[in-house]
């Protein structure tokens, strides 16, 4: 259910590492926002497109994903055109949109595990004056994927409990009991995860 | 961070997934269906209080980032963080850490239930909405080209839906208070 989003390939974005990937997407949205001119960002959004193409990800799949984000982008661009003038909408429209692709590209060819490794390298600095420890990151997005099916299948339970008990089942009756059951866990997990000695404190 | 903390924090950015995985609820006078996403938003600081609320939405977005389809109708990847509705997505982190400053502050053990409830409600109002729009409409106005007034204004046509998402967190946070507590008192 929780898989990510990383498509399986050889692609040269899917060798490149993720930090260049990352800078890179980082440099772009800068040099997006400075240009203003729509034809040159016409052209930025169309590599864009080719680039996600590239990645070797289904069409109709590569829509899905970004279909969301790329309607929100469009209502702005209506709204920049109704307002103002249809350069302004045009120049917003293929900015957020190159922006989105490229973004989305980056996200098919990097997988989680590559992503954690450069978030670990990037709180390095961090845990040295004791403000986080990377372990500890790493540890708690393990337990959030463990646990998410765990609460959906507690969610199922109380649902089908208020139907035995013929309770109309509202939100905040199976908001609440989900909410106290899941976090009443805590302590015997975190007594298991000390036992294991897994945070070495 | 004790270990505990660290759990608790990981179960409610599981929670805050787990919402959006469900089918929107509606509440049976308001014929709109409610995403319960944002709502776990106010939830995490009226029950886990600032720093373990905020760090639960901050994972939450986190796994966002790395890849996975965690947001509402399986969204997710960095291009949730380029669009233009980025700026509410930041406003989670801030939004939860100013609502469990507020119910830090203002809960107390011994009080009335009225009281216990309105805290609530402010908490869930100034950081669940007021924090989240600041953010949010600030980079939709820096995103968004020049007609940033009218899109900032046609944004706030979610707001009656985010007062009865503030009114549930309001109620549901009472209740976790009275069953299991654990908001940090605060003098």
């Amino acid at each position: 259910m929780l898989t990510g989003l990383d498509i399986a390939g050889d692609t040269p974005l899917h060798r490149a590492s993720a930090r260049l990937k990352l800078i890179l997407l980082f440099l772009a949205a800068v040099a997006l926002f400075l240009v203003e001119n729509p034809w040159a960002l016409a052209a930025a959004a169309i590599i864009a497109a080719g680039l996600y193409a590239s990645t070797g990800i289904a069409r109709s799949e590569a829509f899905r994903r970004v279909r969301f984000v790329l309607f929100t982008v469009l209502l702005v661009a209506v709204a920049n055109y109704v307002f103002h003038s249809l350069a302004e909408a045009l120049a917003v429209l293929f900015r957020l949109g190159a922006l989105v692709l490229l973004a989305a590209a980056v996200t098919a060819t990097t997988t989680i595990s590559a992503f954690m490794d450069e978030i670990t390298r990037l709180l390095r600095p961090l845990e040295r004056f004791g403000f986080v420890r990377a372990a500890d990151v790493s540890l708690a997005v393990g337990l959030v994927l463990r646990f998410v099916p765990e609460i959906l299948a507690r969610y199922g339970d109380i649902r089908e409990a208020h139907r035995a008990r013929g309770l109309r089942v509202r939100p905040l009756g199976v908001l609440v009991p989900l909410i106290i059951l899941t976090l009443k866990d805590a302590d015997t997990i975190a007594m298991a995860i000390d036992a294991r000695g897994f945070r070495r404190q | 961070m004790s270990t505990r903390d660290l759990v608790l924090v990981a179960l409610f950015a599981a929670i805050i997934v787990a919402l959006g995985l469900v089918p929107p609820f509606t509440l049976g006078f308001i014929p709109v269906p409610i995403t319960a996403q944002s709502l776990g938003v106010m939830l995490a600081g009226c029950i886990l209080g600032a720093r373990r609320g905020a760090a639960a939405v901050l994972l939450v977005l986190l796994l966002v980032a790395i890849g996975l389809p965690v947001l509402s109708g399986g969204r997710g990847g960095l291009a949730v963080f380029v669009g233009p509705t980025a700026g509410y997505l930041a406003g989670w982190v801030a939004g939860a850490f100013v609502t469990g400053l507020i119910a830090e502050r203002l809960e107390r053990e011994a009080q009335p239930e009225l009281a216990q409830l309105l805290s609530f409600l402010t908490a869930a109002i100034v950081g669940g909405i007021g924090v989240v729009y600041l953010l949010g409409i600030a980079w939709l106005a820096h995103s968004s080209g020049k007609a940033f007034m009218e899109i900032a204004a046609a944004s706030l046509i979610f707001i009656p839906g985010d007062l009865i998402k503030a009114f549930v967190a309001m109620l549901a946070g009472r209740a976790v208070l009275a069953g299991y507590p654990l908001l940090p008192a605060r003098t």
